[in-house]
């Protein structure tokens, strides 16, 4: 038949774009699905101090956390921050996002690299910048007192406010860049169909502006909910060893108490409530908006 | 619908002067259009209109109110643009009924007023439908229902057509200008085609460079242009440089003596000539001007032939002669008779 060479082409094409898939569906496999499972069958492990990690099957590393109420508070304490770290960055954001997404400087690029640049800078290296500013002797209580605005000092470090200013100065890029993206794609004209139609702007940016930049706001509201619930560095450093989050909790058991069954089980745990959360606001907002 | 007038409407961009002191009133229920080349300042004129633009002086009044001060959303101006702009998450019905439910219309009231609107583009049953379901015709006239529906002081139109191809843009524009008659729209609209212009507007408003350079109907703008860029904008012309020596008299750079009834004002000046009044071959017999041309160029154009010919080494002209039976089409290289009478031509003085 005339009509199986074409076919044949079509096929080794479609072969081809298999094996390009392959070596990144590997090193998922491999790098991510593989320990995953591994540390999940040892979260039902048993740990007997002395002797490390004891073969098991058993749900009561699960059990310890949720009958225990410092770790149900330290999950608590986790969603909270995320939450709001998430919040405060949407409404920071959008405005920042639009602007950037509207103007028809020729800064444009400039503006969005300096949106970026807070990435350029470690974790790390930016919450010690931190420590620095918030410090009891730092710049900012320095100047406040300096001036005579206040006697004793602020307290900001070891406390969630510091954590949270730092989460969120890390997280912003991300909720702009999301939303910026989606907002260049809504033509100007469409805003100025509503204001022509009787729209103030609350009026046009409820009906309008906000459900057609939802793509965006959900793509930057996990992205920053998702870093926020697993934030390592920032909550270590800003807020202290008492300030305790999910995820420096989980290296805490691997690293300092050895109860890597634990440590498994708290990392599902995590996990699976960033997902469940995720997937609950989603369904949420989906189901408000369409 | 109300009557529109705009005054002493200027728009300064640093030092580019986008609109320069414009006036212009539509009556209740009439169809004016802006028409230009592009940067001309037309759609900013439309922009201002709307309240998109904040002017830099003058004042903009619809029926008996000043809102040259007035955000966009308090103007009841229905526009439509070029691309449409329906809301992408809304079904037809939501899109129609947006301004109805801006205006605080009763809920009640607006389902009859949809229909009526949609009825009115011949859309019905589509309300369900969402924009990116549509054509980009349906689509326009989506766009020209939910600016309907509000029933609007004034229409405007932002070049509606551009977008649409050649053959639905005969047939929608034919369905605009009827339904503005019908239902006595004060209506602008903005557009650089200039067949459009002509087929829709009761009158026509030509700009250039942030001016108006004449306002007035089809027939006027074509018999009486105002100066050299309306005569060569609105239709064909063919113009010849050179000066009025004296009454009735002009003198082409060439040097060649052309009777004109309209040369009056000695001093440099062209002479603008439209091509369906100089005539070819054997009917230049008895006419006060006539000369041999060569033929430069001949471009067959269907219904006309276009054709570039010189006179003399200086003065070079546009003629068209119609395509009739028997026709012997010019080569370039050959030579014909051309010919027009005294008062074929209209004057205008150079480098005022």
């Amino acid at each position: 038949m005339s009509t199986s060479a074409p076919e044949a082409v079509a096929g080794a094409r479609t072969n081809l774009a298999g094996l390009l898939v392959v070596p990144a569906t590997f090193f998922v496999a491999v790098m991510l699905i593989g320990p995953l499972a591994i540390l999940f069958r040892y979260s039902l492990n048993k740990f007997v101090p002395g002797q490390f990690m004891v073969d098991a099957f058993v749900i009561e590393n699960y059990v310890k956390f949720f009958t225990d109420a410092y770790y149900l508070n330290v999950l608590a304490r986790t969603v909270r921050v995320a939450v709001i770290c998430t919040v405060v960055c949407l409404i920071l954001g959008f405005p920042l996002a639009y602007v950037l997404a509207r103007t028809q400087s020729r800064f444009k690029n400039l503006l969005v690299i300096a949106v970026v640049l807070p990435l350029f800078v470690g974790n790390a290296v930016r919450a010690a910048g931190w420590m620095t500013a918030f410090g009891s002797r730092g710049a900012l209580n320095a100047s406040l007192t300096g001036l005579g605005l206040i006697d004793q000092p602020l307290e900001i470090m070891y406390t969630e406010v510091a954590v949270l200013i730092g989460i969120i100065a890390v997280n912003l890029p991300f909720m702009v860049l999301s939303l910026q993206s989606v907002i260049e794609g809504i033509p100007r004209n469409v805003e100025e169909a509503a204001f022509s139609l009787g729209a103030n702007p609350a009026a046009m940016f409820r009906r309008v502006l906000w459900p057609l930049a939802l793509p965006g706001i959900l793509a930057g509201t996990i992205l920053t909910f998702i870093l926020a619930m697993n934030a390592y560095a920032t909550p270590v450093l800003l807020g202290g060893p008492k300030f305790q989050m999910m995820g420096p909790l989980v290296y805490g058991q691997f690293a300092q108490q050895n109860n890597w069954p634990f440590g498994g089980a708290i990392s599902f745990i995590l996990m699976t409530a960033t997902i469940l959360l995720t997937v609950a606001a989603h369904l949420i907002v989906q189901r408000r908006y369409r | 619908m109300a009557r529109l007038s705009i005054s002493h409407l200027k728009k300064i961009y640093g030092d580019f002067i986008a609109v320069d002191d414009v006036d212009i009133s539509v009556a209740e229920g009439e169809f004016l259009v802006l028409l230009g080349p592009s940067g001309c300042g037309k759609t900013t004129t439309l922009r201002m209109i709307a309240g998109f633009i904040p002017p830099t002086a003058g004042s903009i009044t619809i029926g008996e109110q000043d809102v040259t001060n007035l955000p966009p959303w308090k103007r009841h101006c229905g526009l439509v643009f070029q691309s449409y702009a329906l809301f992408p998450h809304m079904t037809v019905a939501q899109n129609v009924a947006f301004g109805l439910e801006m205006h605080k219309v009763p809920q009640a009231e607006r389902g009859p007023r949809v229909a009526e609107a949609l009825r009115l583009v011949r859309l019905n049953g589509f309300d369900e439908r969402y924009p990116r379901q549509l054509s980009g015709g349906q689509q326009q006239r989506v766009a020209l229902a939910r600016a309907l529906a509000m029933e609007p002081k004034v229409l405007l139109l932002d070049e509606p057509l551009s977008n649409l191809d050649a053959k639905l843009r005969l047939e929608v524009r034919v369905e605009i200008r009827e339904l503005q008659r019908k239902l006595g729209l004060t209506t602008i609209m903005v557009t650089h085609d200039q067949e459009e212009a002509l087929t829709m507007a009761d009158r026509l408003v030509v700009m250039e460079k942030g001016q108006v350079r004449q306002i007035g109907t089809q027939r006027e703008l074509y018999e009486r242009p105002a100066d050299r860029f309306v005569a060569g904008f609105i239709g064909r012309s063919a113009f010849l440089d050179g000066e009025v020596t004296a009454p009735g008299l002009f003198r082409t750079a060439g040097g060649l003596d052309i009777a004109c009834a309209a040369a009056s004002v000695p001093g440099p000046a062209t002479l603008a000539l439209r091509p369906e009044r100089i005539a070819v071959g054997a009917e230049v017999e008895g006419l006060p001007n006539r000369f041999t041309a060569r033929v430069e160029h001949a471009s067959y154009l269907g219904a006309l032939l276009d054709i570039q010919v010189s006179l003399d080494e200086h003065d070079r002209m546009l003629l068209q002669i119609p395509n009739r039976a028997g026709l012997i089409e010019p080569k370039p290289g050959e030579s014909i008779s051309i010919g027009w009478a005294e008062d074929a031509g209209l004057v205008y003085p150079r480098g005022a």
